[in-house]
């Protein structure tokens, strides 16, 4: 029977999760990497690359190699954005039609959505290998402040895919579902997401199964990137002063430092110091390269990144004025997102929040198990199996975990393996971050079990989780005699209580271990596998709590809706942080004799200038009767629905009749014959096939 | 799960019911008991609770959602609310828009460059639709009194005008 997925599509990795027989979890690809690089490649044999093959042709084949592209997703050629990034990537843009932007491989124009749906099809195809069944409907998240252009270009990227999207879902608000409600009868909890390429933090208010967003805010240009680009920015300036080369000068050599560079950062998050080298940079006499080594402290990587890290905070307050809140309301901070792994930004959110933030699942991978819990309950109807909300029985297991774990944190060096000798790194090799091993697998506490004869959405989590900072609950992990996933119907797999929990290596120095948990995972890492294999003491189950109703998520609108009106102003329609879905009708009058189509800008944003914000394009009112200027009035219905896309819909006020009306966006080719035509490209491009 | 007609017929009534109605609270609740409202309310009619439903079913319920938000939203925020309270004081039971009900809805407008008819004023049109789109009012006027100095008689034109004088006087100095 056809399963339906959650995929967080990300700026750098892009994951998919499932929920079978009540458990949610990271789905691998045939070698066991769960995330899949979001990076296109057109290769020369007309096959597609996507994920970590295409990865390596980053270097080889640059131009054909298409990345970072959520960063431009509905964001139209003109805009700031679309600007600042040309000439910084290595492959062309270029305006199609509409003020849509293009990116041009190999001569063949792609709208930006296309490429996304490389990624989601890839996605897809491992999703259906992992599961051995069709994939056609799925969750697919975006970060909370996207606006409808972003939002409707994610969903087209969705139907390119051969996916029918059940929900464009919020990332922050995924990952709040994952971690699901603490036990407690209502609480505050903020999701800081601090990603690749975005930034998020979205305030919940969870009172029993209603996970309602009060405010959320954040920043789609502030995420791991700018770190990466900081720290590349210093190995510039080191190349200069060293070997008098420029490597700004030169997209390739930056973009090879940018690779460097992230793998300084990653090392950063648990050596003091780390030296990365790049001896294929500098180019030197008769086709040899000039050895060049680059050597940083943690405290410098702190220094450097200390900017970037403190505008979160910045967004923070925002979200918390939204909510009229103030940091010490908050109950919970989870920490969501690749770029939170660094040790500062756990210390900084402990500051600001005034209380140690939580990481209990990989935050690479929260978002997508999330994702898969929204599009399991999305799907009932779907699935015959729909029963009633209340469940019987609640058991309370970790993830399956389906595909061995080393796999990931080879993935993790395969980003740098190009350019980064192994023998450099004996610390990421020989004893690897811990992090990385601890967050393999997640201990999702939410989980969907199977029960008598319904599909129980079970929602719980006990009180031992709260209680220890920073910690990390070790999940069973990567059992080799374990199934895949367990068959319908099969007695659900032994009960087996959680391995101690572990401490998240963010902890201030100096502190004391929190005291649940054994030092030696901590301060020696061991060989993960035998830590992660080693029995559990006296395994018994805990009793089962009672059933929890399936969760509701009540999300918001991120950005105010509003109209242009006379002298240039913004009328504002629906307020930022309106729950979803909601409405709003305004009246409109013809301005002219005769007139017979009634055109209304619209634009997303907090100012009362019109020019200020964002625009989105306008709503064509079409097939009015002529008569004098002012006599016509058209009611209009704006709704931002439950993904947060604008639709509308209009009706003349004296007859009531229905009003032609139809959106316009801006630099959207989401006519009937621009999606055939994408589609027609989609299935001209066969994806290599997966392992 | 309430049948499409129940469903129809209690959308119809949200016409005539307060916000305080459709929530089902006192009029002297407090926050606490308004978020308890609208989570009840959102657990009966929020569209995600209706995915197993048929269509007309499901539209029906989000159109009843949607009205539990407006109520939710307005009565949440407390300068909102004292305005709604003096609405339903005088029988009204939606909040109206922020502008008060006798200035028209906004029009949609012809640009300048439309209304103005000679080729000088015109060119001065131009300018002004594009300084008004750039947020610089001040430089759009000036733009437009030389458009009607062209065109002293064009009313259309002379009416945007004494429009940007009222937004300009809205405007902070």
């Amino acid at each position: 029977m056809a399963v339906a997925v959650g995929i967080d599509l990300g700026t750098t990795n892009t994951v998919v999760g499932v929920v079978r027989d009540g458990v949610a979890a990271a789905i691998g690809d045939p070698d066991g990497y769960r995330l899949i690089p979001s990076v296109v490649s057109f290769h020369p044999s007309g096959q597609t690359l996507v994920g970590r093959p295409a990865l390596d042709r980053r270097l080889v084949d640059a131009p054909s190699t298409i990345y970072s592209v959520k960063r431009l997703i509905g964001r139209p050629w003109g805009s700031p954005e679309v600007e600042a990034a040309r000439g910084k990537l290595p492959f062309e843009l270029r305006e199609g039609q509409g003020a849509a932007t293009q990116v041009v491989a190999r001569g063949e124009p792609y709208s930006l959505p296309e490429i996304s749906a490389f990624v989601l099809r890839q996605a897809k195809a491992v999703a259906e290998a992992g599961t051995g069944e069709p994939v056609e409907r799925a969750v697919i998240t975006v970060p909370a402040n996207f606006n409808d252009l972003q939002r409707a270009a994610t969903k087209i990227a969705g139907k390119l895919a051969g996916l029918e999207v059940l929900r464009i879902l919020n990332e922050p608000t995924a990952a709040a579902l994952a971690y699901g409600p603490q036990g407690k009868e209502q609480e505050r909890i903020a999701v800081f997401d601090l990603g690749g390429g975005t930034f998020d933090v979205t305030v919940l208010d969870l009172a029993g199964n209603v996970f309602e967003v009060l405010a959320t805010a954040g920043d789609t240009a502030l995420g791991g990137d700018d770190i990466d680009v900081v720290v590349a920015e210093r190995m510039a300036d080191d190349l200069l002063k060293k070997h008098r080369f420029d490597a700004r000068a030169q997209p390739m050599a930056f973009g090879r430092l940018r690779i460097l560079a992230e793998a300084m950062k990653r090392a950063l998050s648990s050596a003091d110091q780390h030296t990365v080298s790049g001896d294929d940079i500098v180019p030197g006499d008769r086709g040899k390269t000039v050895p060049w080594s680059f050597r940083m402290t943690r405290p410098e990587l702190e220094w450097a990144s200390l900017g970037i890290v403190e505008r979160t905070f910045k967004v923070c307050q925002q979200a918390l004025d939204a909510a009229s809140l103030r940091p010490a309301d908050l109950d919970r901070v989870i920490l969501v997102g690749g770029a939170t792994r660094m040790p500062m930004v756990g210390r900084k959110v402990e500051q600001f929040f005034g209380r140690p933030p939580v990481v209990r699942i990989n935050p690479d991978e929260v978002v997508a198990l999330g994702a898969a819990i929204q599009a399991a309950l999305l799907d009932r109807a779907r699935q015959k199996t729909a029963g009633p909300m209340q469940h019987p029985r609640i058991d309370d297991r970790s993830v399956v975990a389906q595909m061995p774990t080393q796999a990931e944190a080879e993935a993790a060096e395969g980003l740098v393996l190009p350019v980064v000798s192994s023998a450099k790194m004996p610390a990421a090799r020989k004893a690897p971050d811990p992090v990385v091993n601890v967050a393999e697998t997640a201990a999702l506490p939410g989980q969907l079990l199977p029960g008598a004869g319904a599909k129980p959405l079970v929602f719980d989590l006990p009180a031992e989780a709260s209680s220890a900072p920073f910690e990390l609950e070790l999940p069973r992990q990567h059992e080799p005699s374990r199934p895949k996933l367990t068959v319908p119907g099969a007695p659900p797999p032994p009960v087996r209580p959680r391995l101690p929990t572990m401490q998240y290596p963010y902890q201030a120095p100096g502190a004391p271990p929190p005291a649940a948990a054994p030092p030696e995972p901590v301060a020696t890492p061991v060989a993960p596998a035998a830590a992660l294999h080693a029995p559990p003491p006296a395994a018994r189950a805990p009793a089962p709590p009672p059933p929890r109703p399936a969760p509701l998520l009540i999300d918001v609108t991120p950005h105010s809706l509003g109209v242009e009106t006379v002298g240039g102003f913004c009328d504002m329609l629906i307020d930022a942080n309106t729950p979803v879905p909601c409405d709003r009708t305004r009246s409109f009058a013809t301005a002219a004799d005769n007139q017979t189509t009634v055109r209304v800008r619209i634009a997303q944003g907090e100012s009362k200038r019109f020019a200020e914000n964002t625009c989105l394009g306008e709503v064509e009112l079409a097939g009015i009767q002529p008569a004098p200027r002012g006599a016509t009035q058209i009611s209009v219905t704006f709704e931002i629905d439950a993904d947060g896309i604008l639709n509308v819909r209009a009706k003349n006020v004296a007859t009531g009749q229905e009003t032609a009306a139809r959106i316009q966006l801006v630099g959207a080719q989401d006519d009937p014959a621009a999606m055939a035509a994408m589609a027609a490209r989609q299935a001209a491009h066969p994806l290599a096939p997966l392992g | 799960m309430p049948s499409k007609d129940a469903l129809s017929v209690y959308l119809a009534s949200l016409e005539k019911r307060t916000y305080y109605d459709i929530l089902r609270i006192r009029p002297d609740a407090d926050a606490a008991a308004i978020k308890r409202a609208f989570h009840e309310f959102s657990l009966l009619y929020h569209p995600d609770r209706y995915v197993d439903s048929p269509r007309d079913v499901a539209s029906t319920a989000s159109e009843i959602y949607k009205r539990g938000v407006e109520a939710y939203r307005c009565l949440s925020r407390q300068p909102l609310r004292e305005r709604y309270d003096r609405a339903v004081g005088r029988g009204k039971v939606r909040l109206e828009p922020a502008r008060p009900s006798t200035v028209p809805p906004p029009p949609v407008q012809r640009t300048l460059t439309e209304i103005a008819k000679t080729p000088r004023g015109k060119q001065h049109a131009v300018k002004a639709d594009r300084l008004i789109t750039a947020g610089k009012l001040e430089d759009a006027r000036v733009q437009l009194v030389s458009a009607l100095q062209c065109e002293p008689d064009n009313a259309e034109l002379a009416e945007r005008l004494q429009i940007l004088y009222e937004v300009l006087a809205l405007e902070p100095p």
